[in-house]
């Protein structure tokens, strides 16, 4: 590998639309990042999940911060489900460095079709009311409870306060801890599927899933950091202009999701991702298609 | 703890909070990106891994050593926030998620210390 500044450059550039588009679109920086690394810039796919992973500790540290700023992301929740992603990460990590490539390949392209046909066919969410003379970028939109898994946050489309009490704890620890798994291995947050067990399974509103989700992840995906930089598998000139990028990214992208529909741009997120997938696949077991 | 009591000291937990994850990141991104320019303009084309234990020796490239270390620093990051909020948890007397927190917290040091080992 022969890296120029125009290649550090570009990695620059490809973090930040990770980061956006992890911000508008819900598909967090891991499922763009491995595969720009390994099919734009011919990455190995280990490191390529090393890399992601720097990257998804940034974003959701970016992210987090706004988001627990507004106090949308219920930190006592997400700390009570990190005891699962935690030990899940630690184990992905470990599992990572003994299964072969090529298996970790298939489980990537695998994840890449789930979560992008999941994205086509998810539901639009009712558009948010505009935002009224006396909000402010720096107002509290939700608050927690001392001492127990509940709070509350306020709903600006149907402009109320809305009470909420997480359930089914041993539900979301489970899937908590599969989700932990896969970030240690793909170099994936797994906020797609700990998003629908906190929204479905706990009871807890998308929005304040979708913050405690983000708050998580930082941590999660550093477990499983640790592991890969024990192995050798972080090379910071891969991983850092990565991580510059996507926290650029992330920080604006999470600035503006607020006042952006992200309808159209999902589903044609979602379908190039599938045809990504495809060709990650094909790649990485081997396939070209020679001219 | 009072009603006002428990909306202060939960706004506290947010300031607290966020104030660490942003000059955490903040502080290595500025790490990298000065590595990421020390090794450029050294000539180096050619990224080479960096084990974490090798940050706490010579053998390394300034420019690796700097992004080595805001590769580790923005690892450290969610870890103090789990460390702070054991303390905040625990300041507030809320000892059942302070003891959660402690937990969260030593799971992350066996995962740092397979690091070091």
């Amino acid at each position: 590998m022969h890296f120029s500044a125009w290649v550090v450059i570009a990695l620059i550039v490809s973090g930040s639309f990770a980061g956006l588009l992890g911000a508008l679109v819900g598909i967090g920086g891991g499922l763009i990042v491995v595969p720009v690394l390994v099919l734009g810039f011919g990455v190995d796919i280990k490191i390529a999940i090393a890399s992601s992973l720097v990257a998804v500790v940034a974003s959701s540290t970016a992210a987090g911060s706004v988001y627990v700023g507004k106090g949308l992301a219920n930190m006592r929740l997400g700390m009570t489900l990190e005891i699962a992603t935690t030990l899940g990460g630690i184990s992905g990590g470990l599992l990572a460095v003994l299964i072969p490539a090529k298996v970790i390949s298939g489980l990537f392209a695998a994840l890449m079709v789930v979560t992008s046909t999941l994205i086509v066919r998810s539901k639009e969410l009712p558009k948010r009311a505009p935002p009224s003379s006396g909000e402010n970028a720096n107002s509290v939109d939700g608050q927690e409870t001392v001492g127990q898994l509940s709070g509350s946050y306020y709903d600006p489309y149907h402009k109320e306060l809305i009470h909420y009490q997480a359930e089914r704890l041993a539900l979301g620890s489970a899937v908590s801890f599969v989700a932990g798994i896969m970030s240690g291995l793909l170099g994936v947050g797994g906020g797609f599927i700990k998003v629908p067990a906190m929204t479905l399974g706990m009871k807890v509103p998308m929005k304040v899933a979708a913050a405690t989700s983000n708050f998580m992840i930082g941590v999660t995906a550093a477990s499983s950091l640790f592991v890969y930089f024990a192995r050798g598998l972080i090379h910071p000139m891969i991983a850092a202009p990565i991580a510059i990028g996507i926290s650029i990214g992330a920080i604006y992208g999470t600035s503006v999701s607020q006042k952006v529909s992200p309808g159209v741009l999902k589903k044609i997120m979602g379908v190039l991702m599938i045809f990504t997938a495809i060709e990650f696949f094909l790649k990485t077991m081997g396939v070209t298609f020679g001219i | 703890m009072n009603s006002n009591q428990e909306s202060s000291a939960l706004a506290t937990d947010r300031k607290v909070v966020q104030f660490l994850l942003r000059a955490g990141l903040g502080l290595s991104v500025v790490l990298m990106f000065v590595g990421l320019v020390v090794s450029l303009s050294s000539g180096e084309t050619t990224p080479t891994p960096v084990e974490m234990k090798s940050l706490f020796a010579n053998g390394l490239t300034l420019g690796n050593h700097l992004m080595g270390a805001g590769v580790l620093l923005l690892g450290l990051t969610p870890v103090l926030r789990v460390l702070m909020l054991v303390y905040l948890w625990y300041r507030e007397k809320d000892w059942k998620f302070a003891i959660i927190a402690l937990i969260v917290f030593t799971t992350l040091m066996v995962s740092i210390s397979l690091g070091g080992g």
